[in-house]
Formats: structure tokens, C-alpha cells, sequence
């Protein structure tokens, strides 16, 4: 009985079965709190004395629109992003095309070279705190130790954006690197040697035979590196606290000061959909810009 | 005869018993229910804090469990209370007992047993900062005093400045440094402009108050800052030090133990400091002044402000047994043991010279061995004492439900003054313009 009633079931029907619970599963993940942080976005929130819900429709919205604080924190996180989009990948494709040579204990090397990826966001963000600021900076270690006897303090309010890309950089590019390594790595060696026999150049090589086997895994960690950037926080807590001042305060820390710091929930989930809705349109741009045409090609 | 002298120490004996300190406290420290009492506090010397906590368990039959909240503990604790994962007993500062209180998250400690022994012991200069709405919201956990002026007398000498140089007021303090400045002496003052919520926003407040004004007013918390008032000559005096590059810019992406490191490293002739770390400076284990940190003493006009953190029972529905074992671990450890003895402000006082809000703690021999091994002159002791008994606090800013949302603005708006050169008028009107605002926002006034 029971199999003919399975039998029945058409090959759609079947798969939904397949996937319903983890529908179930995302739905209670996903779907609730989102609905749940868009609810709070329409209303302001006031736990004193019981939690206390008043229905104000978009006015959270309308009031980070004419927020200065809020302009501030997306040229921040703008600038943060596209440094740290361009420096990981620079970074990642460098490693990855160092360990593809055959150098002498290559396996020790890559040991070593994707320690920074298992290091934490919060141990990267104290690293690089030392490393960057003032007295304790390596650059000041540097100035003394050639004799100009100069303080380089990195995490002033102009170079601060550029000293957290740094560490941020140092931490995901790893990762890139690895992913790319193992595309370059199943490009056929033939190929190589075929473009040594017509003489091609080092940059001809990397333009003609690496390029076109690594390009999509580019545009994937183009994508990847830019969300993690965008959504970046606990390492730029550690590290400057969104300061000096505001010059390092990004969206995600602008969240974090209006929800945790300000108790200001229903202001603090309406900026996170405006982070949402960065992160879909730049995403979108780069499917728009370069997907498409990786995907046709 | 023999007789009559064994009638007469059995009385004397139970003469001293009854008015022993330990047999009015009347408190029964022996857990009943065998629930698990949760303890949590900020990360200071956790393993202090975990032998004492052992100690209870194991004398008591208590089963406490401490563990501590990395990060803005403030906060952190607040979203504990919104989410109803509150411990039973936590550390606070003030103005998070106020905030808390308010919230209806904590009790004051008259419903105590031993209530009126713990009142009758306090401090009550120092109790008035944590009494609020006519309720006393903890037990003390530690007084200090931040912002004081601490000096390497190293340098002293090397600059040729001897304790009679000493100034008075900040204004003469800033005289001094910009002199120092001018004769090329490196260094010479490391402000406490670090980017903590007790940081430059502490710094300003002490400032206002030590020159003799106030940020909000004590009673109706309405802004009273005024550029041509000790809020704008602080500030006039902090853009000047800025400005002319007497501090160095990296201050401001300190946090507190940087802060500390680098007074600790020997570099500085000054810096604003909090008193307790005296003790540690004067460490050879950390320190490269040790022995060698002094202060700046009281001369008219007090330095910094005071500082007080809390021990505070939460607001729960318990069962009579539970909320016992609460209470008790609660009175034993913020107050005395089952021996009578404030074990553990004698412990912090010995270990880390943190101050006790307690009489019987502060006017006993500890307490004065406690700050003469910590100074770099032991003689000092009454100068140090001076220095917190004219201690003050900001009311307006503290006794308030809004306080911890305004210290954030504040550091904020402190480091934007200096980073972007910003009017004085400027940033006293956005001051006082957000103290406005949080009053509107909390319905007071």
C-alpha cells in the first residue's frame, strides 16, 4: 500500500519531499529572525520597565537617511571594502602563484602560509593593533633603527581605514590563495609546456594559460571577499573601536554602538537592511560587471 | 574561688561573642537549596576572585559559579538582563546600578538580612555615591579615584623639578607641561584620552568637576556646561596640548591597559592615572618606574573623580531556599565572612590597594600597611587618603538612566574635538544638546 502511494509521487513532488525539512530548518534559521529584525526596524523599542514596542513605520529609515554619522560610516565601509577587495586578491594570487612553483619544501611553506586564515578575526585585530600603532609600531622600529627617529602611528585618523585593510587582508588572502593554488594546480602541464615551445613570456603565460582556468574562482572570491569585508566587525572592534573618533566606523560598527551601546534596536535593524541592501547591490554590480560575462564565457 | 573565675570568663566570653562583629551579623552563610548561584563580573584578577569563590563553596557548601564577560561589559550585561539571562550576582559600576535599577533589573540591599549592620559600615561620603532614590543599589566592591596625577620622579629629577614644583590646579599643571614643552623635555604628559567609556569622556567629566563646574545638574539633569565655564577651559586647554603636539596622537586609540603600559614603560614625566594602579607602577614585575611612581597631592583643589564599583543582587523570582543561598554568598562575599572578617575587601585592598566602602576595612592597620607598601614614599599614606576623601563624582551625569549611552556619545565627540579641530562652542552646545536629547528621550523633566 505504502509502496504504491510512493510510486505515485511525481519526480517534483519527490524532490520537495527531499528538501522539506531543510526548508523547515532554513525557515526557522533565516526566515524568523529576518522577519523578526524587520519588525523591530518599524518601531522603536524600549525595554525599561518591560519591553515596550511603539509602531513608528519607516521613520527609523527616513532618520538614518538624514543621519551625518550614517554617510560617514558608508564611505567607510565603501573605502575598507574596495582596499581590502583589491589587496586580498592581489595578495592571494601572489601566494597561490608562488606555492604552484616547485620550490623546495613547498609542503611546510603552505603550512605556514595559511596559519593567518586560522588565526581568529579578534588575535588578528590585537596583532595588528600592536604592529601599527605609534610607539609599539614596526615602522617606528624601522624610522629609529635607520636613524630618522620618527613616531609612525598607523591608526591615526587618516591612515586608520588603510591599517585595518591591512590586517584584514592579511587574514583572508590565505584563503583566496589556497582556492586558486588548487585551480592552478589542475591546469594541465602540457599546456606550460606548449606556451615554453612558442617562447611566451612569463606575463604571457600567466595571460594566456594560468588566467583563463583561475578567472571564475577570481570573480567567486571577488564576491566572498567583498560580503566578509562589508560585514566585517568583531576585527575592527578589537583593533580600533570604530575610532579614533569615528574615522573607522563602518556600518557594522555603527549597528553595533546603536543596538548594543545606544540599546537603540529598532534604529540599529533598520541599518542593518541598508547593510543588506549594500551587500545585494554590490554584489548584483559585480555579477553585472564581470559574472555575466565569466559565466557566458 | 576557682568557680567563681570560670563563671567570670565564661561571661566575658559571651559578653565579647554577642557583640563580636561576626555574631551580629546574625547571617546564616550555609547554602540551603543546591541550585547553582550565578556570579559574574568583568575580567580583574579572575583568579582572585575564583580562589575566594572556592573558598565559599567549599566552607559554606555553597555551589556558586563565576565567570566573567569580555568586552563592553555594560552593554553586554544589559542585553544578559533584556534577554533574562541576568546572573543573580554581578559587578556594576555606578551608573549601570542606576540603569539597572531603573530597568527594575536589581534590588537594593534593605531587603538583606543583615541590611542595617552592612548601612551602619559604609562609608556614607562614599555610600552617598551609590545611594540612589534614597536606595543604597550594592555592596562595594572597590572605591578609587581616576584622573589623579601621577609622576615619574626619575624624570622629576632629570628636569630638575622637585615636589615644591608641584601644581595646585590643572591650569598650573598645564603651565608646567607647556614650559617642559618649550624646553624640548620629551614626553611630558600622558593624558587618560583612551577610547574607553571610563577614557577621555571620565577625563573631561573629573576636569569639569575638579574645576569646580558641572556637566548636568545633579538634581534635574539639565545640561549646565558653558563655553566661557570650566567645560570650555577644559576644553580650551585640552586643544592647546593637542594642538601644539605636547601629547602624542596615538593616545586616543588606547585602550586602558595600553594606557597603563605605556606609564609603565618610563617614558612619561606625567600622566592622568587611576590611583589604584599606583600600587602596580611601583611593581618591578611590571613595571619600569616601580618604586618610583608618586602623585600629585591635594592642594585646594581635588584631582580626578571617584571612581566605585558594586556588587549587585538581581531581581528574581527565586524560591525562599534559593534566594537564601543568594543572599547569603552575596553578604559574605560583598561584606563580612562567617569569621566577622570583610575577607575579600581585605583581600582587594592587600593585593591591588582597591579602597573598601567600609569603615571597619579602611580605619584598620591593613589598610594603611596596604597603601605604604604600595607608594613609592610610604610617608605619603595621608596625602594619598587626602586625595580620595576630596574626591567627587558627577552626579548629574551618574545618577542617571541615561549615563552609559552619554559616556559613549561623549568619547565620541571628545576625540572628534581634537581629530578635527573642532570650536569649543561647538562642542559644548552638541554636549549639552545631547544631554537634552536623552532627557526627552527618558521622559525626565
Amino acid at each position: 500500500m505504502f509502496r504504491q502511494r510512493m510510486r505515485e509521487l511525481s519526480n517534483y513532488q519527490f524532490a520537495v519531499l527531499l528538501v522539506l525539512p531543510i526548508l523547515v530548518f532554513l525557515l526557522a534559521l533565516v526566515v524568523y529572525p529576518l522577519g523578526y529584525a524587520a519588525w523591530l526596524s518599524l518601531n522603536q523599542v524600549s525595554f525599561f520597565g518591560g519591553i515596550k514596542f511603539t509602531f513608528t513605520g519607516l521613520d527609523n529609515y527616513k532618520e538614518i537617511l538624514s543621519s551625518p554619522n550614517f554617510w560617514h560610516a558608508v564611505k567607510v565601509t565603501f573605502r575598507f571594502t574596495v582596499e581590502s577587495l583589491v589587496l586580498t586578491m592581489a595578495i592571494g594570487l601572489a601566494m597561490a602563484l608562488t606555492l604552484a612553483l616547485p620550490l623546495k619544501r613547498r609542503k611546510i611553506i603552505q603550512t605556514l602560509t595559511i596559519m593567518p586564515w586560522a588565526i581568529s578575526p579578534y588575535a588578528t585585530g590585537i596583532l595588528f593593533k600592536y604592529l601599527l600603532r605609534g610607539k609599539s609600531s614596526f615602522l617606528t622600529a624601522l624610522s629609529y633603527s635607520l636613524g630618522i627617529n620618527k613616531t609612525v602611528d598607523l591608526l591615526g585618523q587618516k591612515t586608520v581605514v588603510e591599517a585595518v585593510t591591512l590586517g584584514n587582508a592579511w587574514n583572508l588572502a590565505p584563503l583566496v590563495g589556497f582556492f586558486l593554488l588548487a585551480n592552478i594546480l589542475t591546469i594541465p602541464s602540457g599546456l606550460y609546456r606548449l606556451a615554453k615551445l612558442d617562447q611566451l613570456t612569463v606575463l604571457e603565460r600567466f595571460k594566456h594559460v594560468t588566467f583563463p582556468y583561475i578567472r571564475y574562482t577570481l570573480f567567486v572570491f571577488a564576491n566572498i571577499v567583498t560580503v566578509l569585508s562589508l560585514k566585517a566587525f568583531d576585527y575592527i572592534y578589537v583593533q580600533t573601536g570604530g575610532g579614533p573618533g569615528n574615522a573607522s566606523s563602518t556600518i557594522t560598527y555603527e549597528i553595533y554602538k546603536q543596538s548594543f551601546i545606544n540599546f537603540n534596536l529598532g534604529y540599529g535593524a533598520a541599518l542593518s537592511f541598508y547593510l543588506l541592501m549594500l551587500i545585494f547591490l554590490t554584489t548584483t554590480l559585480l555579477y553585472v560587471v564581470w559574472g555575466r560575462r565569466e559565466l557566458r564565457s | 574561688m576557682m568557680r567563681k573565675v570560670a563563671l567570670l570568663s565564661l561571661a566575658c566570653i559571651l559578653l565579647i561573642a554577642t557583640f563580636s562583629p561576626g555574631v551580629l551579623a546574625a547571617v546564616d552563610f550555609e547554602a540551603r537549596s543546591g541550585q547553582t548561584v550565578r556570579f559574574q563580573g568583568w575580567q580583574f584578577a579572575t583568579d582572585v576572585v575564583l580562589d575566594t569563590v572556592r573558598r565559599y563553596n567549599e566552607t559554606m557548601g555553597g555551589n556558586v559559579e563565576y565567570n566573567t564577560i569580555a568586552g563592553d561589559y555594560s552593554a553586554i550585561m544589559e542585553q544578559k538582563f533584556i534577554a533574562g539571562d541576568a546572573p543573580d550576582i554581578l559587578y556594576g559600576h555606578v551608573y549601570d546600578a542606576v540603569r539597572y535599577f531603573d530597568g527594575g533589573w536589581i534590588e537594593a540591599i534593605d531587603s538583606l538580612p543583615n541590611a542595617d549592620e552592612i548601612l551602619a559600615d559604609l562609608i556614607p561620603s562614599v555610600a552617598e555615591a551609590w545611594t540612589y532614590k534614597g536606595k543604597v543599589l550594592g555592596l562595594p566592591y572597590f572605591t578609587s579615584v581616576i584622573g589623579i596625577l601621577v609622576t615619574n620622579l626619575d624624570r622629576m629629577e632629570e628636569c630638575g623639578l622637585t615636589e615644591a614644583d608641584y601644581p595646585k590646579t590643572w591650569d598650573e599643571f598645564y603651565e608646567l607641561i607647556h614650559a617642559l614643552h618649550e624646553q624640548g623635555v620629551e614626553n611630558p604628559y600622558l593624558p587618560a584620552w583612551y577610547s574607553e567609556q571610563w577614557g577621555i569622556g571620565w577625563s573631561f567629566l573629573a576636569e569639569v568637576l575638579n574645576r569646580g563646574g558641572v556637566t548636568a545638574d545633579p538634581e534635574t539633569h539639565e545640561p549646565r556646561l558653558t563655553a566661557d565655564g570650566p567645560g570650555g577651559d577644559t576644553l580650551r586647554a585640552w586643544k592647546r596640548l593637542w594642538n601644539e603636539g605636547v601629547v602624542d596622537k596615538e593616545v586616543l586609540s588606547y585602550r586602558e591597559t595600553d594606557h597603563i603600559e605605556a606609564w609603565e614603560s618610563g617614558r612619561y614625566l606625567f600622566a592622568s592615572h587611576m590611583a589604584y594602579n599606583i600600587r602596580r607602577s611601583n611593581d618591578p614585575k611590571f613595571s619600569q618606574v616601580a618604586g618610583r611612581t608618586g602623585f600629585v597631592p591635594y592642594q585646594g583643589q581635588p584631582w580626578g573623580i571617584l571612581d566605585v564599583g558594586l556588587y549587585l543582587i538581581t531581581k528574581k523570582d527565586r524560591d525562599p531556599d534559593f534566594q537564601h543561598d543568594v543572599e547569603a554568598f552575596f553578604s559574605w562575599y560583598g561584606f563580612k565572612n562567617e569569621e566577622g572578617r570583610a575577607y575579600v575587601a581585605e583581600r582587594w585592598l592587600q593585593d591591588f590597594m582597591l579602597f573598601s566602602g567600609y569603615q571597619s576595612v579602611m580605619s584598620g592597620e591593613i589598610a594603611l600597611e596596604a597603601i605604604r607598601s604600595s607608594l613609592a614614599n610610604p610617608d605619603d599614606v595621608d596625602k594619598m587618603i587626602e586625595l580620595y576623601e576630596n574626591a567627587s563624582y558627577p552626579k548629574g551625569v551618574f545618577h542617571v538612566t541615561w549615563s552609559p549611552e552619554f559616556q559613549s556619545f561623549l568619547r565620541e565627540e571628545l576625540q572628534s574635538f581634537l581629530l578635527n579641530d573642532k570650536p569649543v562652542e561647538q562642542t559644548i552646545e552638541a554636549i549639552n544638546s545631547e544631554i537634552a536629547r536623552l532627557n526627552k528621550v527618558y521622559g525626565i523633566n
